[in-house]
């Protein structure tokens, strides 16, 4: 513990827990092919203990190095009949990882200057999309559209469920006046608004009869900027009186 | 003929946003014989590296491309309002070094090189394509495999995975950093 209250280092700083144990073997100078296993062990839990809690969620994997440490500490202090070497040395799992690790960071290091060195050169890239404003091309909505529109909205009129009064009638004569007025008045009629202000489905219905019968004059032309856009119904020319 | 070639090849190498590579190119310019291409293309980077220009023609991943020159950065940057091009976070840089030197490798297999879960990082370098997963390992569980793809490399201005830094530069660079210490 004093010890490492000399280098009071986060574990933060640490690229996990491979980087903690490189970090120690250079500060200590050591050979990494023979690590002295007791003391490392003992200044890697020191640092470990710095921490008053350890978060397992990101400092599990410390924890997992320090029982491997502690392993092959163990597996040092068992008495054995020859001197251990090579393949039996129970540090050897350690240091290969160890040695790969090494390898790795040093790779990185290189990869981050090559990285470097490229963030320089500028490529073609793909052009961004420019916000262009673009002449909407109009289709025409045929009277399939047009009917399938009108029984979608009905229906959904359907399940607002409201009581209706009958008694009103509706002609023909006047509505289609009155559609003409409001093509006059506005320049172009928004079909959903339109239908949706309607007070009936008599009502509704006469005004959609109105409707095909000015497309089918061609006195209305009723389009979309594409599908699934909002309907709009225009007067073909100037709209007769 | 083969200025006109050169031209030719110079103008696809413009136009493609990828690096281009010769078999493609043969395949285009069919009307002409492989070492006239080789030539034209050897010519072609030729007279971009002797003249005096501000952009030039690059090896990487396997194909070629036009790039500006290094010292233009400051104000190829101020034309594009950019203080810096973003880099690569640490633990990404490490997880993706780990996947270029032991490809074809599984995320269990990465987190136990770098002593840590590399499944978030892993994430981000799929998210970016610089890995690839391309397949499954036949051993229990069947897990993912991954590997570094092309956009790795011109990442990188690699040309080739064997361009990768070799074996004898890093132990260069961990010699170095002994003497450091």
């Amino acid at each position: 513990m004093e010890e490492a209250r000399d280098y009071q280092v986060n574990l933060e700083v640490f690229q996990g827990p491979l980087d903690l144990l490189l970090f120690l073997i250079r500060k200590k100078k050591i050979d990494i092919h023979d690590i002295p296993i007791a003391t490392i062990t003992r200044e890697y839990l020191a640092y470990l203990n710095q921490k008053a809690k350890i978060n397992l969620e990101r400092e599990g994997e410390f924890l997992l190095i320090a029982a491997l440490l502690i392993y092959i500490k163990s597996q040092m202090l068992l008495p054995r009949e020859s001197e251990l070497e090579g393949e039996d040395d129970p540090r050897k799992i350690l240091v290969d990882r160890l040695l790969d690790f090494q390898k790795i960071k040093a790779a990185s290091t290189l990869l981050r200057e090559k990285e470097g060195q490229q963030k320089r050169l500028w490529k073609r890239s793909a052009p961004p999309p420019l916000p262009i404003k673009q002449e909407v091309e109009l289709v025409e909505v045929s009277v399939f559209e047009l009917a399938e529109a009108f029984l979608s909205l009905m229906k959904r009129k359907e399940q607002e469920n409201i009581r209706l009064i009958h008694g009103k009638e509706y002609s023909l004569e006047e509505k289609m006046k009155e559609l003409i007025e409001r093509l006059k008045e506005n320049g172009y009629l928004d079909f959903r608004e339109y239908f949706n202000s309607q007070e009936s489905l008599e009502e509704a219905l006469t005004s959609f009869f109105c409707l095909l019968e000015l497309i089918k004059a061609r006195v209305v032309i009723a389009v979309q900027e594409s599908l699934f856009h909002p309907i709009k119904v225009w007067p073909t020319q100037g709209v007769p009186s | 003929m083969r200025t006109r070639l050169k031209d030719v090849i110079e103008s696809l190498i413009f136009v493609s946003l990828e690096p281009l590579n010769l078999e493609k190119i043969k395949n285009i310019c069919t009307e002409f014989s492989n070492s006239e291409i080789e030539e034209a293309i050897q010519e072609l980077v030729e007279s971009y590296v002797s003249n005096e220009r501000g952009i030039q023609i690059i090896q990487a991943a396997g194909g070629y491309l036009f790039s500006t020159k290094s010292e233009h950065d400051q104000w190829i940057r101020r034309l594009l309002s950019l203080e810096n091009k973003s880099k690569l976070s640490h633990a990404a840089l490490e997880t993706l070094a780990t996947v270029a030197y032991h490809q074809p490798v599984t995320l269990a297999e990465i987190s136990a090189l770098r002593g840590v879960d590399a499944s978030y990082s892993l994430k981000s370098l799929l998210q970016k394509k610089l890995v690839k997963i391309t397949g499954r390992k036949k051993s229990p569980g069947r897990p993912l495999i991954y590997r570094t793809t092309d956009k790795f490399l011109t990442y990188f201005g690699l040309n080739n995975i064997k361009d990768l830094p070799s074996e004898e530069e890093i132990l260069k660079i961990l010699d170095e950093e002994k003497i450091l210490d």
